[in-house]
Formats: structure tokens, C-alpha cells, sequence
């Protein structure tokens, strides 16, 4: 492993993806892009967790590594920080419906480092950030619409 | 399954329990294809294509 300084740290990120019951279709697709995100020096994978939450709320947390075939993964498992403590596993389930499986995802994205880092050396300081869901562009897109539309109507 | 010893007793990162996106339940209802969507959602993301109106 290889110590990160903290000036140099790019930002760390975390998805929840839930696969519901019946609905999972695993092909190796997933690894095989997220290992290759990797291998280009795109993101550092910090943790990852997959969790079962049964039809009474009940969560279980499965380690990477208790999986037996990892396959391409392996690289990734070996490097892992298991920067989630209980307490976020508890958090994250929150957002899971009975029944469903979900892998949590926690990885640094170095594409974002340099420019991180020479911000704050700058004097910047992170006062705000987010993602802008794919939904939202497509509903000001349409609102766009809708409004270009009652203006030729008028 | 049990916790790994090293995840038990520990400050956690994620600080609240995290809830289920309204984008998320928007996504899966009836609406325009996928396909379509992406198209759309490309051409708004063009380079050059300005639409701010301020």
C-alpha cells in the first residue's frame, strides 16, 4: 500500500447500487470496468461492502474477500483501506428496500487530485459540491421545451 | 455474517442514515425510453451548446 499525503488526496466519493430481489444480473461486466478505472490511475478503490437486507430489515455485510471467486477483483481486494465502520453500514442500509442486495462503493478520484491539491494551495477551500442527477438535466431540458413550445403557441 | 473486528468501535464517515433518492424512483417510472433520454441529456451536454437564460 502506498501512503496518500493528505494535501494530495483527491475526493473520496461513495455509491450505494441496490440490485432488487430477482433483478440481478452478474456477468463479470461490473469488475471488468470498474478494475480497468483502476488500472488507469481514474480512481483509487478504498472500500467496498455488499449488503443483504432481509424482508424484516435485518442487514448482513459481506467483505470482498468472502467471496470466493473474485476473479479480476482480487487486485482491487488486496488494496482496500475498510474506511466504513459498523456504524456506516447501519447508515447506508437506510437506503435499501426489504429483500434487495447492494454494493457500496468508496473510492478516491484521482483524475481530481492535482487540481484538488493546488486549490487548497491556493487558498480555496471546498465550500459546496454535489452531482447533478441525470433526471434533473432531462427535466430542465423538458421544462425548456414545454416553455419554447407556449411561446411559438402564443 | 459478523462485522470484521476492524470495522466494530470505530467513528464512522458516512454520519446519517442515507435515504433513497427521489431520482431514483423518477428513473423507473413510465415515461420516454432510455435511449431517447440519452439522447437528449447528450445534445444538453454538448460543448458549445449554451442555454443560460439569467
Amino acid at each position: 500500500m502506498t501512503l496518500t499525503p493528505l494535501d494530495e488526496l483527491g475526493p473520496v466519493d461513495y455509491i450505494v447500487v441496490e440490485f432488487p430481489a430477482g433483478a440481478s444480473n452478474f456477468t463479470g461486466e461490473m469488475a471488468k470496468e470498474l478494475v480497468a478505472l483502476v488500472d488507469a490511475g481514474t480512481i483509487r478503490v478504498i472500500d467496498v461492502l455488499i449488503l443483504t437486507k432481509d424482508e424484516n430489515g435485518s442487514v448482513d455485510a459481506m467483505e470482498l474477500s468472502d467471496i470466493e471467486e473474485l476473479g479480476e477483483l482480487q487486485r482491487i481486494e488486496t488494496e482496500l483501506a475498510e474506511l466504513l465502520a459498523a456504524d456506516d453500514v447501519a447508515h447506508l442500509a437506510a437506503a435499501m428496500d426489504p429483500g434487495s442486495t447492494a454494493g457500496v462503493l468508496i473510492w478516491e478520484n484521482l483524475w481530481a487530485a492535482p487540481f484538488a491539491s493546488a486549490a487548497r494551495r491556493s487558498g480555496g477551500q471546498l465550500i459546496a459540491d454535489g452531482r447533478i442527477p441525470i433526471q434533473a438535466i432531462i427535466a430542465s431540458i423538458e421544462a425548456d421545451d414545454d416553455t419554447d413550445d407556449e411561446t411559438v403557441g402564443a | 455474517m459478523p462485522m470484521r473486528a476492524a470495522r466494530v468501535g470505530r467513528v464512522g464517515v458516512i454520519g446519517h442514515p442515507v435515504a433513497k433518492t427521489a431520482v431514483v424512483a423518477k428513473a423507473v417510472t413510465p415515461g420516454p425510453a432510455p435511449v431517447a433520454k440519452t439522447a437528449v441529456v447528450a445534445a444538453a451536454v454538448t460543448p458549445g451548446r449554451r442555454r443560460r437564460r439569467i
